[in-house]
C-alpha cells in the first residue's frame, strides 16, 4: 500500500509542475497564518504548546514541497526574443527582488517577510517553467468539478425529496450522461439503487434523515417511507 | 507450555465472541464482498472499507471488525481473478500476479494459474493467521512495555518508514504526510482549548474528520477517475474442470511458499511497509533459487505463489502493530482504528493486557475467513468471473452513489460532503500524477498519535538522553537512525549512479564543437555582430575586414 506509485517510476510529466506550485503556494500562505491561526501560551512546555504541531505540519508542507519543486525535471518556457536579449531586464529584476525582500522586512519583519518573498518566487518560477501541457492539465482537473457538482447536487436534494427517490434519478441520469442509453444498463441502474437504500436505510439503518416532501404522504406511509426509505 | 496452555484457554474464551449470528453473518458478508471487489477492478478494499466504516459504527466492535477485516482479507484473493484472466490486476497488490499469472492464462492454463493463487493465498493467509496466534502470548507480554516515548517513537518510525518506501517520490511523500498532520491540527487544542487554524470558522473547530478526508481521498477520487476514464473491452476465457490442482502443485514448492508467507509476515508486522515489499522480497528470492529462473515473467508457477502467498500473508500481520500499539502501518489498519475509536476501545498495549480474548477472536475470524473464501471460490469462481465485465464508468456512477452513504451518515452534514468532494477531487489530481495519497491518511492518524505520545512523554524527561534511556525506546531510536542513514546512502548512490550515467552519456568534445560551432555561426550574422560590437564597450570596434 504504501508503496503505491513505485510501480510507476516514470510518472507522467504534465501538471507536475503547477500542482507542486499549487502546492507550495497553499503551504507558504498557510505557515504565513501560522502566528495568526495557533497561539503561543505563555508558561507552557514547548512541546505542549498548541503551535507545536500546526508547526511541524506546515513547516514541513513548506520544506518537503519546496525541494520537491526544485527536484523536478522541468523545461524553462521559451521567453521572446527582446526579453532573452535585454540585458537590462535582468538587472531590473534583481533589483526588484533585492527591493521585495529588504522593503518587506523592513516592513513586517524578517520572519513575516520569508514567506511573502516565497511566494512571490514560486509565481515566479512557475511562470517561467510551465508547459503548454500543464494548462491542459489543468483544464481536466477543472473538468472533474463537474462530477463533484452531481455529488453535492445528489447530497442538496435527499433531505428534500427524499433518499429512495433522489437516488433512483440520480443513477438513472447519471448513468445516462456518461453514456450508457440502452435499456439493460438504465434497468441495472434502478435496481442498483433501490438495492442500495434497502440495504442501508431499511436493513443497516444508517442515520439518513427523512425527506421534507415525505411529510406530507397519508398517516402509516409517512412514517414508513421516513424509517425505511 | 504454560504460554500454550494460556493460548489454548484463550481460543476457548473468544470462541464465545464468534459463536454469534451476527458475527457469522459478518463473516459471509465480507468474505465474499471482498471477494467481489477484489474481482472489479478499479474499486478495491479501500474503497469498499472507506464506505462501509460510518455504516459499521453502529454495530458491535467484533462485527464491525469482522465485516472490514473480511474485506481486507479476501479482496487480494478476488484480486487475483481479472489479474490472471485480463491481465489487470483487481487490487494494486495483485500487480505482481499479472507477471506470471496472465502469460499462463495466454498459453491455455488459465485455470491452473487460477487454481495456484487460490491456493497460495489460502496458504498465506493460513499460514500468518497461525504465527499471530502462537506468538499473540508473547506479544502480550512485550506490548506493555511499550509507554508513551516508545509509542511515539514507534509512531515517527512508522511515519518516516512510510516516506522513505516511496523510494524516488520521497519528498512528495513527506510534503504529503506533513499535510496530513497539519490537517490534524485543525480545530480545538485538546490540552488548551485554544483553536488552531479554524480560521474563525465555526465548522472548522470540530476540526477534519479522518472518514470524511478517507471517504474523499479513496471513494470519491475514485469514482471520479472511472467517470473520467474510458471503458475497457473485456474478453474472457472460458474455465472447465475443478480448482482442486492448485493445493498439489503448491505442495511440490513447499520452501518458496514458506519463505514468501514469512516475508509476508514480517513485512507486514513493520509499519509502512506492507505488500509490496513483501511481494518484491519472496519474488526475487523465488527467483535466485528457482532452477529455471528463466521462466519468472513468462508464467512462471513459482513466481505466481511467491506473488500471490506474501501479499496474503500481510493482513493478519498487520493487525499487530494496530492492536498491540494502536499504530496503523497503513491506509486500511488507519480506516479500522476508526472503529476502535468510536466505540471506545482503546488499541495498544492494554487491549493486550485486559482483552486478549477479544484480539485473538479477530485472528480467529481471519481464520475462519480464510476458509470460508477458499470454498467460496472453488465453487464460484465461473459465476464470479463475470463481475470483471461490468463497465468502469457504471462502477464510478454507483461508488458516487454510494459515497453519499458514507460521508452524509456519518453526521449529516453538508459541510462534510463540501470537504470529501474536495479532498476527492485533490485524490483526482493526485491519483492522475501518479503521487501516494496514502502518507496523508497516515500522517493524519500518525500525527495524533505523536502528539498526544509526546506531550504526556515529555512530563517525565528532563535531558533529551532521557527519552531513550529505556531499552525499547533505545532500540527504536537506533532503527530510526539505521532508517534514515540507509535511505541518505541510497540517495547518494542513486545521485553519484544518475552523475555517472550523465558523464557516460554525454560527449564532451562533440557538445564543446557544437557550442562553438553554433557560436561562430551566430557571430558571423549581421546581427551577431552588431550585437557583440555594442556589448565590448572596451573593446576594439569591429570594422570591415572582421
Amino acid at each position: 500500500m504504501s508503496d503505491e506509485i513505485s510501480e510507476h517510476p516514470d510518472r507522467p510529466q504534465r501538471g507536475q509542475v503547477l500542482f507542486a506550485a499549487l502546492f507550495l503556494i497553499c503551504a507558504t500562505l498557510l505557515i504565513a497564518a501560522l502566528g495568526d491561526q495557533t497561539k503561543w501560551l505563555k508558561g507552557k512546555d514547548f512541546f505542549s504548546q498548541p503551535r507545536f504541531w500546526p508547526a511541524i505540519g506546515v513547516g514541513g508542507m513548506v520544506v518537503f514541497s519546496t525541494l520537491h519543486f526544485w527536484h523536478l525535471p522541468r523545461k524553462p518556457r521559451r521567453l521572446p526574443r527582446w526579453m532573452r536579449e535585454a540585458d537590462w531586464l535582468q538587472w531590473a529584476e534583481s533589483l526588484f527582488w533585492g527591493v521585495l525582500a529588504l522593503g518587506l522586512s523592513l516592513w513586517l519583519g524578517p520572519v513575516a517577510a520569508a514567506p511573502m518573498v516565497l511566494l512571490v518566487a514560486t509565481i515566479r518560477v512557475t511562470w517561467l517553467y510551465q508547459h503548454w501541457t500543464d494548462r491542459r492539465e489543468a483544464k481536466v482537473w477543472a473538468s472533474v468539478f463537474e462530477w463533484a457538482g452531481w455529488f453535492l447536487a445528489y447530497v442538496l436534494l435527499v433531505p428534500i425529496i427524499g433518499y429512495l427517490p433522489v437516488t433512483v434519478a440520480f443513477t438513472a441520469i447519471l448513468t445516462w450522461r456518461v453514456g450508457y442509453r440502452d435499456r439493460i444498463m438504465m434497468w441495472s441502474a434502478i435496481l442498483f439503487a433501490i438495492v442500495v437504500v434497502i440495504i442501508f436505510k431499511s436493513f443497516l439503518q444508517v442515520k439518513i434523515p427523512g425527506a421534507a416532501l415525505y411529510e406530507y404522504l397519508p398517516g402509516a406511509l409517512r412514517s414508513f417511507f421516513i424509517l425505511n426509505f | 507450555m504454560d504460554l500454550l496452555f494460556d493460548f489454548l484457554t484463550q481460543v476457548q474464551a473468544s470462541t464465545s465472541y464468534l459463536a454469534r449470528w451476527d458475527v457469522v453473518l459478518a463473516l459471509l458478508v465480507g468474505s465474499v464482498g471482498g471477494v467481489l471487489i477484489g474481482a472489479i477492478p478499479g474499486v478495491g478494499p479501500a474503497v469498499a472499507i472507506a464506505i462501509l466504516l460510518p455504516a459499521t459504527f453502529s454495530m458491535d466492535p467484533i462485527v464491525g471488525l469482522t465485516v472490514l477485516l473480511g474485506i481486507y482479507g479476501s479482496s487480494m484473493y478476488g484480486g487475483s481473478i481479472p489479474a490472471i484472466l485480463i491481465n489487470t490486476p483487481g487490487t494494486a497488490v495483485n500487480a505482481l500476479t499479472t507477471y506470471d499469472g496472465y502469460p499462463m492464462t495466454t498459453r491455455g492454463e488459465a485455470r491452473r494459474a487460477l487454481s495456484l493463487a487460490y491456493s497460495s493465498s489460502f496458504f498465506g493467509g493460513l499460514f500468518s493467521v497461525m504465527c499471530l496466534i502462537f506468538f499473540a502470548p508473547v506479544l502480550a507480554r512485550v506490548a506493555p512495555m511499550f509507554g508513551s516515548r516508545e509509542i511515539f517513537l514507534a509512531a515517527l518510525l512508522g511515519i518516516i518508514l512510510v516516506v522513505t518506501a516511496h523510494r524516488k517520490h520521497t519528498l512528495i511523500a513527506a510534503a504529503m504526510a506533513c499535510f496530513g498532520i497539519w490537517l490534524n491540527t485543525i480545530g480545538l487544542h485538546p490540552a488548551s482549548y485554544s483553536k488552531r487554524y479554524t480560521f474563525d470558522q465555526s465548522w472548522l473547530s470540530g476540526g477534519v474528520n479522518l472518514i470524511v478526508v478517507v471517504l474523499g481521498l479513496f471513494a470519491l477520487s475514485q469514482a471520479f477517475t472511472l467517470l473520467h476514464g474510458d471503458d475497457e473491452k473485456v474478453r474472457l476465457t472460458r474455465l472447465k474442470g475443478s480448482f482442486f490442482q492448485g493445493f498439489r502443485e503448491l505442495a511440490r514448492h513447499p520452501r518458496i511458499a514458506g519463505v514468501s508467507a514469512s516475508f509476508g509476515v514480517i513485512m507486514g508486522m513493520i509499519p509502512g511497509v506492507g505488500e509490496f515489499t513483501a511481494q518484491f522480497m519472496s519474488y526475487t528470492y523465488a527467483q535466485k533459487s528457482s532452477k529455471r529462473p528463466e521462466d519468472f515473467g513468462h508464467g512462471s508457477s513459482e513466481g505466481l505463489i511467491a506473488a500471490e502467498t506474501a501479499n496474503n500473508a500481510v493482513p493478519a500481520a498487520a493487525m499487530v502493530p494496530l492492536l498491540a500499539l494502536g499504530i496503523p502501518g497503513e491506509a486500511l489498519t488507519a480506516m479500522m482504528l476508526s472503529v476502535f475509536y468510536v466505540h471506545n476501545v482503546i488499541p495498544g498495549p492494554q487491549l493486550f493486557q485486559n482483552d486478549m480474548d477479544f484480539v485473538v477472536a479477530l485472528y480467529l475470524a481471519l481464520l475462519v475467513l480464510n476458509v470460508l473464501v477458499v470454498i467460496f471460490l472453488l465453487v464460484a469462481t465461473n459465476q464470479l468471473i463475470k463481475v470483471v465485465k461490468i463497465p468502469n464508468r457504471f462502477l464510478g456512477v454507483c461508488i458516487l452513489i454510494l459515497s453519499f452513504v458514507g460521508v452524509y451518515s456519518l453526521r449529516n452534514s453538508l459541510t462534510d460532503c463540501i470537504l470529501a468532494a474536495g479532498f476527492g477531487v485533490f485524490g483526482f489530481i493526485m491519483k492522475r500524477m501518479q503521487l501516494p495519497v496514502v502518507p496523508i491518511v497516515l500522517g493524519m492518524v500518525l500525527g495524533g498519535i505523536m502528539e498526544v505520545k509526546l506531550r504526556s512523554a515529555m512530563a517525565r524527561v528532563k535531558s533529551p538522553l532521557d527519552f531513550i534511556d529505556r531499552p525499547i525506546a533505545a532500540i527504536l531510536f537506533g532503527m530510526i537512525v539505521l532508517v534514515l542513514a540507509l535511505h541518505f546512502r541510497r540517495v547518494w548512490l542513486d545521485y553519484k549512479e544518475r552523475k555517472t550515467d550523465e558523464w557516460q552519456t554525454s560527449h564532451a568534445s562533440t557538445s564543446f564543437a557544437a557550442i562553438l560551432s553554433r557560436r561562430r555561426n551566430f557571430i558571423l550574422t549581421e546581427r551577431g555582430k552588431t550585437l557583440r560590437a555594442k556589448r565590448k564597450t572596451f573593446s576594439r570596434r569591429l570594422t570591415g575586414r572582421d
